[in-house]
């Protein structure tokens, strides 16, 4: 990501960024084309509302509950929904499942195609031209780079968002986390772990929470 | 007709979404199984099939249904609704034989960019 | 297209930097170019694959050297141009006018 002309904020000089979307904003305000509250609504939604601790109570459900996860692979969307997650970019959800001997991981190599419903918005790095260009190329180097070492011995799946599907992937459950309740282990489920970018740790002993 | 988004209404659409999926009755072209080749298309126009799957051959994994044809929409040419499938496509198959023999990437595509192989 | 956007396989775009506790947004300005995106595809006058089209076609150099939501902002200033709802004067006519305004 460029940060070279976005560094002002309040009180100092607008950059031509800042420039362009005041202008854009308040034309179409007076042109009635855009209600500006409605603009704080969808920033509240997803600054404060939807985020990857949807995903996270998706992910300790199905390990919690082994019928659940079944349906979750078998459709995605319908048993998302049965939390209460649908919706703008995630009208057609698929569920993917992280095992011993088989590590799925997403990308979008032509825009940014993300879950919207179960991880909230995309962060820099999955947006990022190193991340789209390499996942696909060479997918053990971008996971090693991000610290996870996958043995030879594993298959690496990567799913390429190129339509509307949207992919979530349910990372291995951690060793020593029998008997946890659901909420505990929500706690533990990392957005970067349902990318396929990260495995899920649990905390050591006496760190549980 | 436009339609103004109000606040109220946002949580509602958002949770509605924009479905492409399509009740449309369509033949699908391909089968879970099938040998596919992804079309050597080089259109100024948008596309949804990548430039490093082109040319190059895969199984159809999964079949999802009738869906709006991105490429055809982004164009303001229709819906025209078809088949989106999930492709595997072997790793050497797309990078060659220095990629790793176990490796597979998966991409959706749709029954107008495949041919069978 | 054969654009920049379509980059799986490339190589030599550098390590991939992931920022410890990333906010949702990093900047106020994409706040609000986020939701005016959404507010104004809510009008109908295109559809998201015609979003993506736009956006792709920002020059490749200039694609490279901005983040996401500078694509964002880039592609919805064509398609509202594209569809009529603004003019490029009137636009490039704000711009100039809150230049003047600003805090300097």
């Amino acid at each position: 990501m460029s940060d070279h002309h976005d560094h002002a904020e309040e009180g100092s000089p607008l950059t031509e960024t800042e420039l362009r979307v005041r202008a854009l904003e308040s034309l179409l305000v007076e042109k009635g084309l855009v209600d500006p509250t409605a603009l704080d609504a969808l920033i509240d939604t997803y600054e404060t509302k939807v985020g990857p601790r949807n995903g996270a109570h998706v992910v300790a459900h199905a390990w919690a509950d082994p019928a659940y996860k079944v349906r979750l692979l078998e459709d995605g969307s319908k048993a998302i929904a049965e939390l209460g997650y649908m919706g703008r970019q995630g009208e057609d959800m698929v569920v993917l499942e992280n095992t011993p001997k088989v590590h799925n991981m997403v990308v979008c190599t032509l825009c940014s195609c993300y879950p919207w419903p179960v991880l909230g918005l995309p962060p820099v790095w999955y947006k990022s031209a190193p991340y789209r260009s390499r996942a696909v190329l060479d997918p053990r180097g971008v996971l090693r780079e991000l610290g996870v070492e996958v043995p030879e011995d594993v298959e690496v799946r990567v799913w390429d968002s190129t339509s509307e599907v949207r992919y979530l992937v349910i990372p291995e459950r951690p060793r020593g986390t029998e008997g946890w309740s659901e909420a505990e282990l929500a706690g533990i489920v990392t957005r970067d772990s349902m990318i396929g970018v990260a495995k899920v740790q649990a905390p050591a002993r006496g760190g549980r929470r | 007709m436009r339609r103004l988004l109000r606040a109220a209404d946002v949580g509602q659409v958002l949770l509605k979404g924009g479905p492409a999926r399509l009740p449309d009755d369509v033949v699908p072209r391909f089968k879970p199984g099938d040998r596919v080749v992804a079309r050597n298309i080089n259109s100024t126009g948008h596309t949804r099939l990548p430039r490093y799957a082109r040319g190059k051959r895969g199984v159809v994994d999964r079949d999802y249904g009738v869906f709006v044809f991105a490429d055809a929409s982004a164009m303001g040419r229709g819906k025209q609704p078809q088949h989106l499938y999930s492709v595997r496509f072997a790793a050497r198959e797309l990078w060659g034989p220095e990629a790793s023999a176990r490796d597979v990437v998966f991409i959706d595509l749709w029954d107008d960019h495949l041919d069978p192989a | 297209m054969n654009g920049i956007h379509d980059m799986g396989g490339m190589h030599g775009l550098g390590p991939i930097d992931r920022e410890e506790n990333e906010p949702v947004f990093h900047h106020a300005w994409e706040r609000r170019a986020f939701a005016l995106n959404m507010a104004a595809g809510f009008l109908g006058e295109w559809n998201i694959d015609m979003s993506r089209y736009a956006r792709e076609q920002m020059p490749p150099a200039e694609y490279l050297a901005t983040s996401y939501y500078e694509h964002w902002l880039w592609g919805l200033e064509r398609l509202l141009v594209e569809k009529g709802l603004l003019t490029r004067a009137e636009i490039e006519a704000r711009v100039a006018e809150l230049r003047r305004l600003a805090p300097r």
